[in-house]
């Protein structure tokens, strides 16, 4: 598969383009809207408005948290591309039609920028977010 | 959306393009040719299509001209021509309709990205597309290809490949169905990195079976048995650390390794077939003693597992291992010979030396490198054969790897202070018993050059400050009349537990140390002895100052309290008897090298003898060169900086040995 890989590489671009000058150049943004479609712009809107934290444990356990546009707390895990927002079920899981939704874009996006707020939460704080996903689900 | 944020300025350029494209489009159908401007343009044949997300993926081979000359049907993939991804969005993916065999016109701007991984570049933004239609023919083919659809095959991504930003450590790899078994080296499958204690299989001797088998079923699983040849330290890549340590002046502290950790432990190991490979473990800091592993691990056995390649590299591209790999060679009993069984009498020593040898490294948080300590010594192993200097001298060849005793009379650094104290060469000057007692022929003190490569533990560095050391040399390399310690050379004190001494037992040398006198073959950067008698003295190079009297410090500065008074501010104490410093240079007249004017650099506390009188001279400014003159000035031990033939002349520096 291409895409996962030049998806990697542009973000990538975009960190070290950031790391060194402060400043991400229209290009690698244009390039972001190519890639990631409607997607993009959204993304970058969570961004600007700092909205994604990374929640940390002792164990070292990490997890996203991203505040959508409507106020909701949406999870996204770290360890594969998963979030609690509908739009990740529609177009990612159901249609392939991304491999991102916008919070996820969002939150590598802040990694690239070190826009991300840190949390240190508890093992049982950590726990209980993922279960209260479930439970939502459910 | 945030004012002057990204989402913002996104927006723009989006739209931006957005009037761009559909201008252009505009352009293209009602000019109805394709536009004249060919500067930029991409032009591509489309040899495969598929599908990812949205995004549809042409394999496509770049076409050199514009291929109005060429017919679709008739032209053949040349090996030449390069290979790229192009990527087109839905957009624009409908708006062609494009086929394999197509030829596309991309017009700027587009952009280019180049993988990390791969060697095809991914070509991006393509929105300025239009397919080219060459002929009557193809012109009607695409109007019944309109008609019917074309199924594209979907790749569909797995949500397990995440994508990894900072470049420290490799990618994940992806779980695609699809798997190779790499040559490059490649981090393992997301599944495996559950870390449980895996059941290893049984003890394998071929380090070769072992890495041809990466990437298969089960390879982590594979242990080899090998023999530790040689322990020693190597510069991490990544990076050094100077150290300035607050105010203090760089000289006065010993060297450190301190944290970050720069430096990496390896080993240099042999299976039972004679193969070598180079082992690169953990870092160590500076307090891990390099001398303790050598002393504990050469020459035993050990079990390597889930080794990780690094490199597999070739005598060509890697001299200074090879080097090494060749002392070692031949092995010392015969070895197997691959192809037979476990249990052939095949064994030979009659092998040529090898020509590579593959660069492994640890998982990183496993370790699986399992020594037996307890064991006794393994038959392969080849402890370094150690001689003497007058042996060493006489050695024939180039890049050979020697290791000796010798006695360290004098330490020079090198002076360029761009570089950081703990990346800086330096130049050991050294003998032995055997240079010592010889009445002529050879030199009586040889220079060893260490160069930054070689990692130096802080006992020796220290030891190097301190005095005159006997200091074993491991695997030094010798070439072209001189002693180098580079990469895998190691500097002990101690003198490891098995060594093939050919020569004496080298202890203490008799009587004192003498240095080869100066004559007219005396050349830079060596030392030497002179006498001589003083014919000038060079008072514009006269100076001399005070330092303190407990830590030696040049640089006191006035009291603020009493003016009068001096104060260091290492000792942060009134300094009551400074030592008084004095340089100057005088030139003298030596019957070793008659035509000669000798320049010699002097310093107040080291040469008493001469200068008991200056000082006082100076001190008392009375001084007058003709009292100075004609005094005999008799052994001083030097440094020769520099010797030139026009004007004929050696400048030297008054040196103390250790």
């Amino acid at each position: 598969s291409t895409l996962p890989a030049v998806a990697e590489e542009l973000l990538r671009e975009i960190r070290k383009a950031f790391q060194e000058t402060s400043h991400v150049p229209d290009d690698l943004l244009l390039g972001l809207k190519f890639i990631f479609g409607p997607s993009a712009v959204p993304a970058l809107d969570l961004v600007d408005q700092r909205s994604v934290t990374r929640l940390r444990s002792p164990s070292g356990r990490t997890l996203y948290q991203v505040l959508g546009s409507s106020g909701k707390l949406y999870t996204c895990y770290s360890s594969c591309h998963f979030c609690t927002c509908p739009a990740f079920v529609f177009s990612v899981l159901q249609k392939s039609e991304s491999l991102l939704c916008k919070h996820i874009l969002a939150v590598y996006l802040s990694q690239a920028m070190g826009a991300c707020q840190e949390l240190a939460v508890s093992e049982e704080q950590l726990t209980n977010i993922l279960l209260a996903e479930e439970e939502h689900e459910g | 959306l945030c004012r002057g944020g990204l989402a913002e300025r996104l927006c723009r350029l989006q739209n931006r393009e957005r009037s761009a494209i559909s201008f252009w489009r505009h352009q293209c159908i009602s000019d109805d040719r394709i536009p004249s401007d060919k500067s930029g343009v991409l032009v591509v044949k489309i040899l495969e299509i598929f599908e990812e997300c949205t995004i549809q993926v042409a394999i496509c081979q770049q076409l050199e001209q514009s291929p109005a000359t060429l017919s679709p049907e008739d032209a053949v993939i040349s090996a030449e021509e390069p290979i790229l991804k192009v990527l087109f969005t839905r957009e624009t993916a409908a708006h062609l309709r494009s086929r394999p065999q197509d030829v596309i016109h991309i017009y700027p701007p587009w952009q280019k990205l180049l993988l990390q991984n791969a060697d095809v570049p991914v070509i991006m933004n393509t929105y300025f597309s239009q397919k080219v239609l060459l002929s009557e023919h193809s012109e009607a083919r695409e109007k019944t290809y309109g008609l019917t659809k074309m199924l594209i095959r979907k790749n569909i991504i797995s949500l397990a490949q995440t994508f990894r930003l900072d470049d420290l450590d490799d990618k994940l790899q992806q779980e695609s169905s699809d798997n190779q078994v790499p040559c490059a080296p490649q981090t393992h499958n997301s599944s495996d990195s559950k870390q449980h204690p895996l059941a290893l299989s049984a003890v394998n001797d071929s380090l070769l079976e072992m890495v041809e088998s990466q990437g298969a079923v089960g390879w982590r699983e594979v242990q080899v048995r090998v023999t530790i040849q040689r322990v020693y330290c190597l510069p991490a890549r990544e990076g050094y650390r100077s150290h300035t340590q607050g105010n203090k002046p760089l000289c006065a502290r010993p060297v450190t390794n301190s944290d970050p950790p720069n430096v990496r432990l390896c080993l240099l190991v042999q299976d039972a077939y004679g193969m070598f490979s180079e082992v690169q473990l953990q870092f160590l800091s500076s307090t891990d003693d390099i001398e303790q592993y050598c002393r504990r691990w050469e020459g035993k056995s050990c079990c390597l597992a889930g080794m990780k390649i690094l490199q597999r590299t070739t005598r060509g591209r890697a001299l200074g291992l090879f080097s090494l790999i060749d002392s070692l060679w031949p092995p010392v009993v015969p070895v197997k010979v691959p192809g037979q069984s476990q249990d052939s009498e095949m064994m030979t020593t009659n092998l040529p030396p090898p020509s590579f040898c593959y660069v492994l490294t640890v998982q990183s948080g496993e370790i699986h490198v399992e020594v037996d300590e307890e064991e006794q010594i393994s038959n392969l192993y080849q402890p370094p054969a150690v001689h003497d200097l007058k042996e060493i001298l006489l050695i024939d060849g180039c890049n050979k790897r020697c290791s000796f005793w010798a006695q360290v009379l004098y330490r020079r650094l090198q002076t360029k202070h761009s570089v950081p104290i703990d990346q800086r060469e330096m130049l050991l000057f050294v003998t032995d018993s055997t240079l010592q007692d010889v009445a002529h022929g050879i030199p009586k003190v040889v220079a060893v050059s260490v160069t930054a490569s070689c990692v130096l533990s802080m006992e020796i560095i220290e030891a190097l400050s301190a005095g005159s050391q006997l200091v074993f040399f491991k695997d030094a390399l010798w070439g072209n009349g001189r002693i180098i310690c580079v990469e895998r050379t190691v500097l002990l004190l101690q003198k490891p537990l098995l060594c093939s001494a050919a020569g004496a037992d080298l202890s203490e040398l008799t009587g004192p140390v003498r240095l080869d006198e100066l004559d007219s073959t005396t050349q830079a950067s060596s030392v030497c002895a002179l006498r001589g008698t003083v014919v000038g003295v060079n008072e514009s190079t006269a100076f001399s100052w005070p330092t303190c009297s407990r830590c030696g410090n040049g640089k006191l500065e006035l009291c603020p309290q009493d003016r009068e008074l001096l104060y260091c501010n290492q000792c942060s104490e009134v300094v009551t008897t400074p030592v008084l410093k004095m340089q100057l240079e005088v030139f003298l007249s030596c019957p070793s090298r008659p035509q000669s004017t000798v320049k010699v650099k002097v310093r107040h506390e080291v040469s008493i003898a001469l200068f008991v009188l200056l000082t006082l001279l100076l001190f008392l400014q009375t001084y007058e060169v003709q009292s100075v003159l004609g005094k005999e000035v008799g052994l001083l031990n030097c440094y020769v900086h520099s010797v030139t033939s026009h004007p004929n002349c050696v400048a030297l520096e008054e040196i103390v040995l250790l």
